[in-house]
């Protein structure tokens, strides 16, 4: 058995006694020896800690208790409805809020929705360039527009 | 008989009652399980002077969740399991209001508490060596996380069964058994690992 197997033993067979092929592992592993004692420490410790004795209820604690219930169902059911229906109020007026802050600091296009602001830049300026002068009509190209009247 | 002690039909009858609003009969159970209660408190928090508080809102909150009961698991079960995840919520509080245990130990007690530890198994102790270790396993419990403090406590402490713990923890009694082996384990590196710090 290695060091690893004994100390899972030790931890699986906690409180009872071990084979004789790990006492004698312990015998020989000093690291080992010191694992289990550790356990027998703990074991002892736990053992100390059980023996303590819990306090004991105070006298009529069960009819105190049963009181407390009573005023909270007169007064205590109706405020938590409120309290709770008021905290729904303000969790839905936060999320809504999110939603219109977000949708108002988000770009309104992108990968999902079309084209990048960039694009859409360039794309304008570019649309700027090939627009026809319509007072001297010499400015810029109007070969690739279709401008939807006519051509000649 | 005493007013806390009724056989299996009459609880079933109390329970029922109570799921229909009846405080007094409410209060019948409180009284049969109410030592019960502030055992596994004290054992699970061990904070003696805060135990009554806690019981008391674990018996408010399993009136309140009184009617979500099916009798599937017993209510003593039933109500286990909300004193220990009552407890879950205490510790994960504490906790983190806490200073670290090291940090509220005069050296010169760190050097007895070592020494005790590095001390032979303990056996034939006296009562004020048996108070010394109580503290000192006390205060190694109190430094494990939540979920090994709790199945510890509940095996070592309260001495339920790995079946009662599966069932009051809702887990797998192999789950128990994992976690309580990982846990045992942490816990005997943490104490290796105190005292190698302590040298």
């Amino acid at each position: 058995m290695d060091c690893r197997a004994i100390r899972d033993l030790i931890g699986e067979r906690w409180g009872e006694e071990l084979p004789a092929e790990a006492r004698e592992h312990l015998s020989q592993c000093a690291g080992c020896e010191a694992y289990w004692r550790r356990a027998l420490f703990l074991q002892a410790g736990f053992h100390a800690l059980a023996e303590e004795t819990p306090p004991q209820a105070s006298f009529g604690f069960a009819s105190r208790l049963v009181r407390r219930l009573e005023e909270w169902d007169a007064t205590g059911a109706r405020s938590e409805f409120f309290e709770t229906v008021g905290r729904r109020f303000v969790y839905a007026t936060l999320a809504l809020t999110l939603a219109l802050l977000l949708s108002l600091a988000l770009p309104s296009t992108g990968p999902v929705r079309g084209v990048a602001g960039a694009d859409f830049l360039g794309l304008q300026s570019r649309n700027q360039a090939l627009q026809p002068d319509v007072v001297g009509g010499e400015t810029g190209d109007t070969h690739e527009l279709n401008l939807g009247g006519p051509t000649e | 008989m005493a007013r806390s002690e009724f056989d299996v039909s009459q609880e079933i009858e109390y329970i029922r009652r109570v799921q229909k609003g009846d405080g007094e009969a409410f209060g019948l159970l409180v009284e049969k399980y109410q030592q019960r209660i502030f055992s596994i408190l004290f054992h699970l928090v061990r904070r003696r002077d805060e135990v009554e508080d806690l019981a008391q809102e674990v018996f408010f909150k399993a009136f309140r969740a009184i009617r979500s009961y099916n009798f599937q698991s017993s209510f003593a079960t039933w109500l286990s399991r909300i004193a220990v995840n009552h407890c879950y919520d205490y510790l994960r509080k504490v906790r983190a209001s806490r200073l670290s245990y090291y940090s509220e130990m005069t050296e010169e007690s760190a050097h007895e508490l070592e020494r005790k530890a590095e001390s032979p198994p303990p056996q034939g102790l006296d009562q004020g060596e048996k108070l010394a270790l109580r503290d000192f396993v006390g205060r190694l419990l109190e430094r494990a996380p939540e979920d090994d403090r709790i199945i510890l406590s509940l095996k070592e402490l309260e001495d339920y069964s790995v079946e009662e713990i599966a069932d009051m923890l809702k887990l797998k009694t192999s789950t128990v058994k994992v976690r309580l082996h990982r846990a045992r384990k942490r816990m005997l590196e943490d104490l290796g690992r105190w005292r190698q710090e302590g040298k």
